[in-house]
């Protein structure tokens, strides 16, 4: 006896065959039983024909020059042609920043900055209706990683917070060259009625993922003050935006709101829906941060208390950062929300993507049978984005879990 | 008031705690005086009319059934939770809602929890520095160096960058420990320290609360390590239903109970 069990203590016994590897995964997953057999092999056949079907109409049947044609207008909207080089350039500043990405943490920021870099030598080298300069600027992209990637290894090599001022700052001035500045020879500000496109879902995105945190962490905060009217004002307001539609919302700012205002004051649309979209999206956010912050273990604050931690220390150093990490997924849940809700300000007249994909078909008679073409592009392009949010996500998740109860 | 200037004591004490801690028990001032506290929840009552005086130094084991207010009154010791009657004196400063009185009370008095409550989210070293940083405005190397110190005096140094999650328990609690001496308290509250570890963990944690006491700490540890407490302290106090009920050194306690409910109650433990 003692000479079978003495060599399977060194060694653990190896699992039973057809349990591991990719044959015992066939075999657990998809052919565990005759039934089961059966559902994979027709699902299978539908599965490949409709795939096959799809990449046939994509290649053969379908007609692009919907899309080649109008790029310009699917990205920018009616952003002036002559000023087209202006978004471009904030293009390139965040490819820089991913450059720095790359090289300061690797992994995913590398599989984002090869993946644009690729897309835009492969959109540069294409003959097509292109004017020479924004050729140009397609190309510098990988160059703007470039620059980035080295940059990281120097200035930025080590000082986590020279890397994020600097992704304000470039935020910031990206901001300022696509809206323009008085004064300035070709920097013109355009006309803010006429940006359009998918540039006017991410800037309204992004007004409304870069206020709704501090906001909403405030809203909740104040949610749960000891002063009864700050308290009362902050539910107040949660709830009365939470309960109210935000297509609502983007009609009572854009027809209710001015007439409050006195005559000779007049407020770019733009702004006003880009407020509109951070106020409802900070209600939601200041639930999800409420939340997360009740989650945090009542031992966390006693312990605080106990060391002699003031009130005000316990929440921003113990049971803020706690309470966010908690809720990550919902926060970025959120943000995809939000983003695929930024295609609702068709309803005050603004000509966002989708918008602009269907007054394409519907305005050009040689588009009207390509409705299928633009809204697969249309689609593409929005699943690109909230996919990437998801899975930088993820990635987050786990980087942060190390620290996990 | 006559009274409270009696049991401040360190007034006609010697100035250095060493020298006090020199005297036998009897002559050493009463740092907690507690005069019938009591404590309801809603209509409960979790702790009724408990008196106790502890001196500088000495070690009290609290124990008793579980619901019988032990680790409420010594919550009630650092004000986690609040006594709705009677007095309670920590170090000559009366315990009130006045916030300076809180703070300065909070600051003598650690308190070690049963479940860790380690702060998941820094290293330990970090979870050591906090407090010291942000409460007693010590500089970052200043605290540094004394919270590797004390992660020394625990006997885990060598864990001082790693987050609680990927410490044992036993590490854990000791980390814990060290977190509330960083204050350098005058006091430690130990609530059931032990009775979330793993067998194997429990001696690494008494041994670091044996040097402790050892050292003049004075120490209320709610525990039902008998042999720790037989070891180590200096008197027992036996609560049942919310009262204190008997309250004596270990040998009267464990050799000859005053009170039938204690040797009930050691007959069903030991």
């Amino acid at each position: 006896m003692s000479a079978v069990t003495a060599p399977a203590m060194d060694r653990p016994p190896p699992p039973p065959p057809m349990t591991v590897g990719t044959l015992g995964w066939l075999r657990q997953n998809l052919f565990s039983s005759w039934v089961n057999s059966l559902v994979t092999v027709v699902l299978a056949v539908v599965v490949g024909w409709a795939v096959i079907g799809l990449i046939s109409w994509v290649i053969v049947t379908a007609d692009w020059l919907v899309i080649t044609s109008r790029v310009q207008l699917y990205l920018v909207g009616l952003y002036p042609q002559v000023d087209a080089w202006r978004p471009q350039v904030a293009v390139l500043l965040i490819s820089a920043l991913l450059g720095v990405s790359w090289r300061s943490w690797g992994g995913t920021a590398r599989g984002f900055a090869v993946g644009l870099s690729a897309v835009a030598v492969i959109v540069g080298v294409i003959p097509h209706g292109l004017q020479p300069l924004n050729r140009i600027l397609v190309l510098a992209i990988p160059v703007a990683v470039g620059v980035g990637y080295f940059l990281a290894a120097g200035f930025f090599a080590g000082r986590p917070r020279r890397i994020v001022g600097a992704a304000f700052l470039a935020v910031f001035v990206g901001l300022l060259i696509i809206r323009g500045i008085e004064g300035v020879p070709g920097l013109e500000p355009v006309n803010t009625n006429d940006v359009g496109g998918l540039l006017l879902n991410l800037l309204l995105a992004l007004f409304g993922i870069a206020a709704s945190m501090p906001i909403g962490i405030a809203l909740a905060l104040g949610r749960q003050s000891n002063l009864p009217v700050v308290k009362w004002a902050c539910v107040a307001f949660i709830e009365i935006i939470r309960g109210v539609p935000l297509i609502t919302l983007l009609f009572m700012s854009r027809h209710i709101l001015p007439l409050t205002f006195p005559e000779n004051i007049k407020i770019d649309t733009l702004y006003i829906t880009g407020i509109t979209i951070m106020l409802f999206s900070s209600a939601y956010m200041a639930e999800n941060v409420r939340g997360g912050m009740a989650a945090v273990a009542p031992g966390q604050t006693e312990a605080a208390r106990a060391l002699g931690l003031r009130g005000w220390q316990t929440t921003l150093l113990i049971t803020l950062p706690q309470g966010l990490r908690n809720i990550i997924p919902a926060i970025v849940g959120q943000f995809i929300s939000l983003f695929k809700d930024t295609s609702l300000v068709f309803i005050i007249g603004m000509l966002d993507l989708v918008e602009m994909g269907r007054v394409t078909i519907q305005s050009n008679l040689e588009f009207v049978d390509n409705g299928r073409e633009v809204y697969l592009f249309i689609a593409v392009v929005f699943w690109i984005f909230c996919f990437s949010m998801s899975y930088v996500s993820r990635r987050i998740e786990r980087a942060l879990g190390v620290g996990k109860r | 008031m006559a009274e409270t200037s009696q049991t401040n004591g360190p007034i006609d004490m010697p100035e250095d705690k060493a020298a006090i801690l020199e005297l036998p028990l009897e002559q050493r001032d009463d740092i907690i005086v507690c005069e019938g506290v009591h404590k309801w929840f809603g209509d409960f009552c979790a702790v009724r009319d408990v008196s106790m005086r502890v001196k500088r130094g000495e070690v009290v084991v609290i124990f008793g059934p579980s619901g019988s207010g032990k680790s409420t009154f010594i919550r009630m010791i650092n004000r986690l939770e609040e006594h709705q009657q009677g007095r309670i004196v920590v170090d000559g400063i009366e315990m009130t809602n006045d916030v300076r009185n809180l703070d300065a009370i909070r600051r003598e008095v650690g308190m070690v929890f049963q479940q860790f409550n380690l702060f998941p989210h820094m290293t330990a070293i970090n979870n050591i520095m906090l407090a010291p940083q942000r409460v007693r405005h010590l500089p970052r190397e200043e605290a540094q160096k004394s919270a590797q110190q004390l992660l020394e005096r625990v006997g885990i140094p060598e864990q001082a960058d790693k987050y609680p999650a990927e410490l044992s328990g036993g590490q854990q609690q000791r980390v814990a420990i060290a977190r509330a001496l960083a204050m350098q308290p005058q006091i430690m509250l130990f609530d059931e320290p032990t009775s979330a570890l793993d067998p194997e963990m429990i001696k690494e944690v008494l041994d670091v609360m044996r040097e402790l006491a050892a050292s003049g700490m004075t120490m209320l540890c709610v525990t039902h390590e008998m042999g720790f407490a037989r070891e180590v302290a200096d008197r027992m106090a036996f609560f049942d239903e919310g009262a204190l009920v008997e309250l004596g050194p270990p040998t009267q306690i464990f050799n000859n109970p005053q009170e039938e409910r204690t040797q009930l109650f050691l007959d069903q433990i030991l």
